[in-house]
């Protein structure tokens, strides 16, 4: 951004700018940006905000092994084209960041090539949007703030989920991209392991309807994100499971995992911590506590035990785990 | 209500202390303003309190302080219903000090006539059907209130094994310990009473211990949460709140000292339970009572020598100010109890 004279802007919208595009575009170059997935929410509700009002928020399950990358290469033509092609909220993300960073009138091909599946709760399509943010950022020798980058995917897409801060714990309001609460550490050594619970196809995420909490639901989120920020503070992977299994007992007034009963009966019978979902999605995930001797092993015979029962899609990972889980 | 710099919100957090290695204390400045600002902010978002509204609740005690707070920061008008037997002059000069109208209610029995109290309150109710009766005995807001205080109890102790508290309405403790349950599903759940309340099957009659128990059913006491039950005394109420005073310089009411006395059995006799206790309020109100020594010296049986240890009942009956007894209710309903009594 500091390469970039901003009183040229002006002139450039303005549409005189010919020249100056030229030289602005010259001082671009390619950008790379990457955006790690996610695993559904350890929490989702209405939280209470420093101004005393409720927002909306979860806490995300970062899914560091599956990423998008983003690759903008800058032209002078003030146009976004995309490949694939028609990912309009990357196109537009794009666009806002190149606006943001003050070299409005660029354009580029932006290419995306991401590893992250669609329409199950992974977060596919914020993953496609920050990295493009990053790939412009990068394409103009800059790095941007997380909390920019929230802003203008929240811009871009009405909605951001908390992967442009990594694998951070923290609650955030994703409808106003935005932290709540930064809890202050990493979240406790676990594994998972993740499936799909319904085969029947992607859901439009951002389409579903918003949860409507009632007063003992809202009351009882202060409480679970009490314990999140407490499982985190002492790395108890048992706290966290508990909040997750809670807030995954809430989801299914929402949007019900078909044969979640099921899940909680395997999940206790292997000793797990808890049970998570993406509360927009059909994911569910079962947390083993990675400290415990043998962690490794359980989610191996857990995963066997759940495809026995017909789940599919099984997958085993890591969240700050110093250990190796063999699939 | 909410508005940033509220400083109502802040004085409804407790100080939050250890007082030995496995007990842990919520140490409120006047815990009745958790229920009523909760259920104040409810009745505004409802739209059952209107701007300039009028209030009315019976209480002798300080819910009526803690409402009375909020109504006239608030600019509503309050109507509160209390008892001959129950109120000070001092405390009725707070409360209008602050706005509140006081109807004083005859009480030859001194049990509180709750039942005189409430038909009152009803003629108010009749003839302005418009006013805001929070209900802290039966609504049930009063107990979502205490996921706020279950919040700092989580956020500050973490594991809790033990919660320990005074029961009146129900409100604090099946509150706060059902939000903690969900959390912690191990948790024992102890319930302070005294004698001659009737929240746990004792016969009604006077009752020198004021700030707990009941002579009427709240439906804000969940029985079937309850583990044990305690009914302490006056005296060895009034001797632990000195004796907090003394060892912590929590200078608290005489509730807190009777829930001080049973949490502190609990924990010494359950090293490995981590132990957290509920202190309603502090001890200003009590300075020409419970920390007056020539008040205290006309009391028979004082001065008194704290228990150790509880009596423990097999049936339920009442006994003396000087006495502490304990009865296992093992998470049963009042009927199946009182049956088992019969």
């Amino acid at each position: 951004m500091a390469k970039i004279g901003t009183p040229r802007l002006t002139d450039s919208r303005n549409g005189k700018g010919g020249e100056i595009h030229t030289s602005v575009a010259r001082s671009l170059q390619t950008g790379v940006g990457r955006a790690i997935a996610h695993h559904g929410e350890f929490l989702q509700g209405v939280f209470e905000g420093e101004d005393g009002r409720l927002h909306r928020g979860l806490v995300t399950l970062p899914l560091v092994g599956c990423q998008a990358v983003a690759t903008f290469w800058p032209r002078e033509e003030g146009r976004i084209r995309t490949r694939p092609a028609k990912r309009s909220k990357a196109a537009r993300a794009a666009a806002m960041t190149i606006e943001h960073l003050g070299l409005a009138g660029t354009g580029g091909d932006l290419t995306i090539d991401s590893a992250i599946p669609v329409g199950h709760g992974y977060g596919s399509s914020t993953a496609d949007v920050v990295a493009t943010i990053r790939a412009v950022a990068a394409a103009a020798s800059t790095r941007l703030r997380q909390s920019t980058i929230c802003r203008l995917a929240v811009a871009a897409e009405g909605a951001s989920d908390a992967i442009a801060y990594g694998g951070d714990a923290l609650l955030f309001a994703h409808r106003e991209g935005r932290i709540l609460e930064h809890f202050g550490g990493d979240f406790p050594p676990l594994f998972v392991v993740g499936f799909r619970t319904d085969d029947s196809g992607p859901i439009d995420t951002l389409r579903l309807p918003r949860a409507r909490y009632n007063a003992e639901e809202i009351q009882l989120f202060r409480v679970m994100r009490g314990l999140a920020y407490r499982s985190i503070r002492e790395q108890d992977p048992r706290m966290l499971g508990r909040v997750a299994t809670m807030s995954a007992s809430i989801c299914q007034r929402h949007l019900p995992k078909p044969r979640f009963e099921t899940v909680l009966d395997i999940a206790q019978e292997y000793g797990a911590c808890g049970v998570q979902v993406a509360h927009s999605g059909t994911l569910v995930g079962i947390l083993l506590d990675a400290n415990q001797h043998a962690g490794g092993q359980s989610a191996v015979t857990m995963a066997n035990a759940l495809r026995e029962v017909g789940f599919r899609n099984l997958e085993t990972f890591a969240l700050n785990a110093e250990g190796i889980v063999a699939t | 209500m909410s508005e940033p710099g509220d400083y109502l919100q802040a004085f409804e957090t407790p100080r939050l202390a250890q007082l030995a290695a496995n007990l842990h204390t919520a140490a409120f400045p006047l815990m009745k303003l958790m229920p009523a600002r909760y259920m104040v902010d409810r009745a505004e978002a409802t739209g059952h309190l209107r701007r300039g509204g009028h209030i009315v609740e019976t209480t002798s005690g300080t819910f009526g302080l803690a409402i009375a707070m909020l109504a006239c920061a608030l600019d509503y008008r309050l109507t509160l219903i209390t008892a001959s037997s129950l109120i000070d002059p001092r405390f009725k000069d707070r409360l209008e000090r602050l706005g509140a109208t006081t109807l004083v209610i005859d009480d030859p029995a001194g049990d509180g006539n709750q039942h005189g109290r409430l038909e009152r309150l009803q003629e108010i109710l009749d003839v302005r059907p418009d006013t805001f009766w929070p209900h802290q005995y039966d609504s049930p807001d009063n107990r979502l209130a205490y996921a706020r205080l279950a919040e700092q109890v989580v956020r500050h102790c973490g594991h809790l094994d033990c919660l320990v508290g005074c029961i009146g309405t129900g409100g604090s403790l099946c509150g706060t310990g059902a939000f903690l349950r969900e959390m912690f599903p191990g948790l024992r759940i102890i319930a302070v009473d005294t004698h001659r309340s009737i929240l746990f099957g004792q016969p009604a009659g006077k009752r020198m211990l004021r700030g707990l128990g009941n002579s009427v059913l709240p439906a804000n006491v969940r029985h079937e949460m309850i583990d044990e039950v305690h009914w302490v005394g006056a005296l060895p109420a009034y001797a632990t709140a000195q004796a907090l005073f003394r060892d912590h310089g929590l200078f608290m009411g005489p509730t807190s000292g009777a829930a001080a006395l049973v949490a502190g059995w609990f924990a010494r006799t359950n090293p490995q339970a981590a132990t957290m206790v509920i202190m309603p309020d502090e001890g200003h109100r009590y300075v020409e009572t419970v920390y007056n020594d020539s008040w205290l010296s006309t009391l028979p049986g004082w001065p008194v020598a704290i228990p150790s240890a509880p009596t423990d009942l097999d049936r339920i009956r009442p006994a003396a100010e000087t006495a502490w007894t304990r009865f296992s209710w093992n998470r049963r309903t009042l009927a199946a109890v009182l049956a088992q009594q019969q």
